[in-house]
C-alpha cells in the first residue's frame, strides 16, 4: 500500500501571480509540456494538493503532495509569429515545483 | 532538451484521424483489464505509471500504435515490473492461445 504523506505546506503562489515557467531539465515522467518551457503566464486557480505523479509513475510507496495551480497563457507569448486574436489564451495545469516568479 | 514521444504540442506535420468508430471487442477488453488492474481493490500499478511506460516508448512504436495497443503494451510492462507476471509467463500463455486456435 502507498503511504501517502501530508503536506503541510501552503500554496507559495496566489491567484493573479505573475510566473515563468523553468525550463527544464524535465522529469521522466512529466506533466509540463515543453511548449510551455520558459513562458510567462498568470495563475488563474489554485486546484489542490496532488501526489506528485513523476514519483506515482515509479511505483514509489511513500509520494509527497504538490499544489497544482491553473495558469493562462497568452498564445503570442507561446508561438512566434501567432496569427490569431491578440486575446487568444491557454490554461495549463502546472505543477508548483516547475513555477518561478516573475 | 529532449522531448518525450507524447510532448507533441506545436510541432508541425501532424493530423488528426476524426473518424469515429465502435470500440472494438479488443478495445474493451484492454479497458476493462485496466479498470480492473488500476481499482482500489487490486490497485496493481498507478496511471501515472501507465503514462511513463507509454512515454517510454520509441517514436516508431509511439506512432505505430493506436490508444488502446499503447495500453496493452503498458499493462504487460508494468505486470513485469511488479512481478505480478514474468515474461516467460506471458509468453507462454500467448503461445498456447496461438496453438489452441490452430
Amino acid at each position: 500500500m502507498t503511504d501517502f504523506q501530508a503536506n503541510t505546506r501552503h500554496p507559495i503562489f496566489n491567484v493573479g501571480d505573475l510566473i515563468v515557467v523553468k525550463s527544464g531539465p524535465p522529469e521522466v515522467h512529466c506533466r509540463t509540456p515543453t511548449y510551455l518551457r520558459g513562458v510567462s503566464g498568470s495563475i488563474v486557480q489554485i486546484m489542490g494538493e496532488y501526489h506528485n505523479p513523476s514519483l506515482l509513475a515509479f511505483h514509489k510507496t511513500s509520494v509527497s503532495k504538490i499544489w497544482l495551480y491553473r495558469v493562462n497563457f497568452e498564445q503570442a507569448d507561446i508561438w512566434r509569429k501567432y496569427s490569431g486574436p491578440n486575446c487568444d489564451t491557454v490554461a495549463a495545469d502546472l505543477y508548483e515545483h516547475w513555477l518561478i516568479p516573475a | 532538451m529532449q522531448r518525450k514521444v507524447n510532448d507533441v504540442g506545436g510541432l508541425a506535420g501532424l493530423t488528426i484521424n476524426r473518424e469515429e468508430h465502435d470500440q472494438t471487442f479488443f478495445e474493451k477488453r484492454v479497458d476493462a483489464m485496466l479498470m480492473l488492474l488500476t481499482s482500489p481493490k487490486v490497485k496493481a500499478f498507478s496511471v501515472d505509471s501507465l503514462r511513463r511506460t507509454i512515454e517510454e516508448s520509441t517514436l516508431d512504436d509511439y506512432s505505430k500504435r493506436g490508444y488502446y495497443d499503447k495500453w496493452l503494451y503498458a499493462i504487460r510492462q508494468l505486470l513485469v515490473e511488479k512481478a505480478i507476471l514474468s515474461d516467460e509467463e506471458i509468453e507462454q500463455r500467448i503461445s498456447l492461445i496461438k496453438h489452441s486456435k490452430r
